[in-house]
Parts: C-alpha cells; structure tokens; sequence
C-alpha cells in the first residue's frame, strides 16, 4: 500500500514550536535497519555492547515506516539504489540521511565500476556524510553527534529539500534506474 | 588400485589436452562438439554428480570465450574440469539445463554478463543482477567501465588532501615534532 501523490511541500522551518520538536527529535534517532554495502559491517559493533550507540538514544528498527534515519553503509549499486528510494520515501517526515564511507561521496574505490553510483547526493538528499573506507564507529558516533547537532539547530533539512526538488531528485534517478516502476511518490 | 577419475581419458574418440592432472584432480580441455556429450558420460558413468561451477574468460586476444565447467563427484574428494574454446562472436554454448538443473541459473548469469546464448535455456533471458541493462554485457573486456561510468554516473569528486601537520597546528596553534624512540634512549 502506498500513496500514489506528490506530497505537499512543508511549511516548518526554525519556527518556535520546531526547537521544541527538534530538541524531541534529536534525541530519540531510530534508524532502519538496512545495510547497502559492506559498512554495515560497521554498525553490528556499533549498536551492540561494545560501542553500544543506545547511550544516544539512537536504535535500530525493523522498518521504515518507525524510523527517522537511514544509513547509507557504502557502495550503493543502482539495483539497491531502487530499494533505498523505496525505503527513504517510505520513512516519515521528519527524515535524514547519514551517508558512510568514501563510496557515497565520489565513489571510492568502485570509482569505475559499471553498477555503482559515485555521487549519492545527486540521488537522495545527505545530511552527514562520513568519510573512511570503512569508517570505525567511533566515526559513526561522531557523525552521529554531527546530525544531532543539526536536527537541534534546524539545519538538517535534507527531507524538505527532497520534497522541495523532487523533480531535480527524480530526474536522476530515472536517468540510471533504466527500469523505472516505483510511483510518483510511495510515502 | 586405478583412479578413476582417470580413467576418463581412456576412451576418448577425440582429441583432447591434459591441462592438470593429480590424484583426485583432473582437468582436460576438448573440442567444443564434443562437450555435452562429455558431462553426460562424466555424470552418468564416472559418477561426478555435481556441477559446481561454469566460468568464462573472455581471451580477446584470440578472439575467443573459454568455458570451464567444474564437476565433483558426491564426496566432494574428485574433482574433474573442463574447458572448450568457442568463437567470440555470436557466442553459441550447448545448455546443460536438462543435466543439471543449476546449470539453468549458472548460464542466465554467463549470459548476463558476457552474452553468451544458451539455446534451450528457458530462463536466460530473465534479469540475474542487472536490471534493465541496455548496454552490451559488462564482464566482455570490450565493455569500458570507466567511460560507461562517467557517462552515467558523471565525474567523480576529487580528492582533498589535508597535511596532518597543517590541520593539528590549525586546531591547536602548534605542532611539536615527536622524537624518535632511539633518540630518547641516546640521551
């Protein structure tokens, strides 16, 4: 099931009652658990006893529709990027995107490969990328703390700009997922 | 007591090269002609009940695909390997569907990524990894990855080198020199 309209583009940006709601906001982050590549790696420590990132309020959750983030962990190929614009649609608003490793910024080490995107953010709006290949979660929780940060100031506003430019989002998406089928907007 | 593996070349009616041969290991290469009449007799007289595996090398030099299908028998202890050269254009391979029943998704694969046709395989034209490709099959050495990625996936950002000494003396105001282990013990 999903809703088949282009969603209304929000109207909350640094009101009073936002600080309110971003303060909440930052300090309950529950993440899909969705691993894309092989920084997923990375988050098993993460959020078990050893870095345990619960300390932060941040958890793992099994779908999207109960989740505020999702972590892109590394390479993205164009056959997983489908499913990710899938899930991130999905997820309710407020959203954000923690984008791990050297892949999502300029490709990394599958700079050439075939099926691998190199720039993530000309697909789905980043809102903290951390570097590494692979970043150690101590990286993570320093990204982490980054996005809390913005979610408490309102800048992490990579949803509305999503919603905002849908059609630029959209236009390259289509451009690589040659087999397009997904909805004007599955939310 | 003879090796049965073996015996296999024994009554060969074609000619044929030993590539590798062991113990419990043997790996000949044989015209192509003769190649399904080959893995029939190998699975039903010398009981080597398993296809674990087809594999390709694109020689474009020779203007020639390899094919290597590797057999095991059930203890998994012989192993028995094959290969045969085929014309690079218009690649025509004999299917193995009716053998065995993996081979069906082995050589949807092959034909994925190197386009090779399996005529009588049912399912080869069905998506494997890809989805929606358009271009000519990935893993063909005349595939440039590079180009196709640039062109689809655009420039990649360039690196940013920041010197360790620059940053540290910009966050803290200076930067002293570690000594040398040795040194200290010379003082």
């Amino acid at each position: 099931m999903y809703c088949n309209e282009v969603p209304d583009k929000p109207d909350v940006r640094k009101k009073i009652w936002d600080k309110v709601d971003n303060m909440a906001r930052a300090n309950s982050l529950w993440v899909t658990a969705y691993g894309t590549g092989c920084g997923a790696i990375e988050l098993r420590p993460l959020y078990t006893s050893r870095f345990d990132m619960e300390r932060f309020g941040i958890a793992m959750r099994p779908t999207p529709r109960q989740a505020d983030v999702l972590i892109i962990s590394g390479y993205l190929a164009v056959k997983t990027l489908k499913r990710v614009i899938r899930v991130y649609e999905q997820i309710q608003d407020p959203k954000y995107i923690v984008a791990l490793g050297s892949c999502t910024m300029n490709g990394g080490m599958y700079f050439d490969s075939y099926n691998t995107l190199n720039i993530l953010d000309k697909y789905l709006p980043v809102d903290v990328y951390v570097n590494g290949c692979m970043p150690r979660p101590e990286a993570i929780i320093d990204g982490f703390s980054l996005l809390i940060s913005k979610i408490k100031s309102g800048d992490a506003t990579g949803w509305i700009h999503y919603k905002e430019n849908l059609d630029y989002y959209r236009e390259n998406q289509k451009k690589i997922i040659s087999d397009w089928d997904l909805p004007d907007y599955n939310w | 007591m003879e090796n049965k593996l073996h015996s296999i070349t024994d009554n060969l009616s074609f000619d044929f090269d030993v590539i590798r041969k062991e113990d419990h290991y043997l790996h000949i290469s044989i015209p192509r002609s003769h190649v399904v009449e080959m893995l029939l007799s190998a699975k039903q007289i010398y009981e080597l009940r398993t296809l674990q595996l087809i594999s390709v090398v694109d020689r474009i030099e020779d203007d020639l695909f390899q094919l290597t299908w590797i057999l095991e028998d059930a203890t998994g202890v012989d192993i028995f390997i094959l290969s045969a050269e085929f014309p690079r254009k218009n690649c025509i391979v004999p299917t193995l569907g009716d053998i065995w029943e993996t081979a069906i998704i082995f050589e949807r694969e092959l034909h994925e990524m190197y386009g090779i046709d399996f005529p009588g395989n049912s399912r080869q034209k069905e998506d494997f990894l890809l989805e929606g490709w358009k271009d000519i099959p990935p893993l063909r050495r005349d595939f440039d990855t590079l180009e196709y990625s640039l062109r689809t996936y655009g420039e990649r950002r360039e690196r940013e080198h920041i010197d360790p000494r620059e940053y540290i003396a910009d966050s803290t105001g200076e930067w002293d020199t570690p000594v040398p282990m040795k040194d200290k013990n010379n003082e």
